[in-house]
């Protein structure tokens, strides 16, 4: 999960969480991160990124989930963390 | 039918953060006008506007800020300090028996306005998930009745300047029917944007600056008067059915008695002194009262010329003879105006008033017009001997006119 610290990283920053919150396992709607607010991230991280997410529906419980997801689509789209 | 009581009230203003904030401002004449400190504000003719200057954003964390545009932060803060006040625990029956009754003239302004400047400058940029549910007229009125667990019924009101003044009448009939046992009703607006106050401005209906002393450009039943200053703000009322609240043994501030709604019908925004005058009527009718009852009038007062002079001839029609003894005041001079949400800020300062026996003046009033020859208490705040009854006037573009009437709380 490469992706996963600056993932939590802007977790902290964008929604007001700790970093004691976002750890790999935590469940995004325990943290108040519901539907929307995912949604909202996944567009920050294509913004971060530069990446374009596949769109279809994934199922996204826990911060782990979002950083696979990003990796996935990261690695489909040739772009690796050193590029930004 | 029901007595219906008000246990609690909540603002925040240009004025102040609160509701005292707010009625000792409009006792002392404290003006909220003043010069928008923002970089697009020369595009502008005037800067003028009732901004509110404390913090807001600073009630809400990050992630819940990611889903209230200005105008739903604006009243959860105000609702927040209602229920505070009111010790109202929805808890208690799982939200089944209230409601949440809100006015706004147009929701998420602030939001809207973004998506469309980023829509039009980037055509590759698309808009935050989150847009149509912070711009949608309806988001503050759902963000209270999940914040608060109300369960019953839900709606928004949108008549231009009577929203909030409509939502307190409707939210007092469902209890007074027994629809409901409590309610939270009130409005809220924040639309200083670019957009927003250009187009105001294009429909030549606000203040001409004052050169020397802007705080005092709006300037309602005055010779001079030029128009309004917008205004942003919410405020909010408790409302329960007297057997509620004294189940509960609430501090009742005030019983609300009467409620009037009627439509002119004849123009999208000249008004009709006759509609005003009905509506009036009605709300008076329903408390069971007469013109001699009226201790205090809170106008709409917007400072038009048009406006102003309506509203004087439908209190001739009403009051007859009582019309030049019944103190009339606009505190739209000082707050501004706070269009969705204005109704119910001033039906809180008129309710604020019977509590103080006490009534505010309207300000900058230094050039009187024969043609408005009421008294409006130009002099300032003023002490009644006998304040038992107010009545607050809100009459919204659309021609829809709300009236409501208030008086003290006996047993």
């Amino acid at each position: 999960m490469n992706s996963l610290p600056v993932i939590q990283k802007m977790l902290v920053e964008e929604f007001g969480l700790t970093e004691d919150q976002v750890k790999p396992e935590s469940q995004l709607d325990e943290l108040g991160v519901d539907s929307l607010a995912t949604v909202e991230f996944m567009f920050m991280l294509e913004d971060r990124f530069k990446l374009k997410m596949s769109g279809e529906p994934v199922p996204i419980k826990t911060v782990g989930d979002i950083a696979r997801e990003v990796d996935a689509a990261m690695e489909k789209q040739g772009i690796t963390l050193t590029d930004k | 039918m029901n007595k219906v009581v008000v246990t609690g009230i909540g603002a925040i203003t240009p004025l102040g953060p609160d509701f005292s904030s707010l009625m000792t401002a409009v006792f002392n004449a404290h003006s909220g006008v003043r010069a928008l400190d923002t970089s697009w504000i020369h595009q502008l003719h005037s800067p003028l506007a009732a901004p509110i200057l404390f913090p807001v954003e600073d009630h809400f964390t990050k992630l819940r800020r990611l889903m209230l545009d200005r105008v739903a932060q604006l009243g959860l803060i105000a609702v927040k300090e209602a229920i505070q006040q009111s010790g109202l625990n929805t808890l208690a029956d799982e939200g089944l028996h209230g409601g949440v009754f809100w006015g706004t003239g147009m929701g998420g302004a602030h939001t809207l306005e973004q998506a469309y400047m980023d829509s039009f400058s980037h055509p590759e940029s698309r808009p935050r998930p989150t847009t149509i549910v912070m711009f949608m007229t309806n988001s503050t009125t759902g963000q209270i009745g999940i914040e608060h667990k109300i369960k019953g019924p839900s709606t928004t009101y949108s008549s231009a300047c009577s929203s909030s003044a409509v939502a307190i009448g409707e939210a007092f009939e469902a209890i007074r029917s027994g629809k409901i046992n409590y309610a939270i009703a009130g409005g809220s607006e924040a639309l200083l944007t670019l957009g927003v106050m250009k187009a105001w401005e294009s429909l030549q209906t606000l203040a001409r600056p004052d050169a020397t002393r802007p705080e005092t450009s709006c300037r309602p039943f005055a010779k001079d008067r030029s128009g309004f200053i917008l205004g942003e703000g919410a405020a909010s009322l408790i409302l329960e059915s007297e057997e509620h609240a004294k189940q509960r043994g609430a501090t009742i501030l005030c019983e609300i008695v009467g409620y009037g709604n009627t439509t002119d019908a004849s123009h999208i925004t000249q008004p009709d002194a006759g509609g005003q005058a009905r509506a009036m009527r009605l709300a008076l009718e329903q408390a069971q009262m007469t013109y001699q009852d009226v201790d205090y009038i809170n106008a709409h007062g917007t400072g038009t010329q048009v406006g102003d002079l309506s509203e004087t001839r439908a209190i001739h029609e009403v009051f007859n003879d009582y019309a030049k003894q019944v103190p009339v005041s606009a505190t739209k001079a000082l707050h501004g105006h706070l269009m969705g949400a204005t109704g119910a800020v001033e039906m809180a300062i008129a309710i604020g008033s019977l509590m103080n026996k006490t009534i505010p003046g309207t300000a900058h009033l230094f050039n009187p017009d024969p043609e408005c020859d009421l008294d409006y208490v130009s002099e300032g705040a003023r002490t009644l001997a006998k304040l038992d009854v107010v009545m607050s006037n809100s009459f919204g573009f659309g021609g829809n006119n709300a009236v409501l009437v208030a008086k003290r709380y006996s047993k």
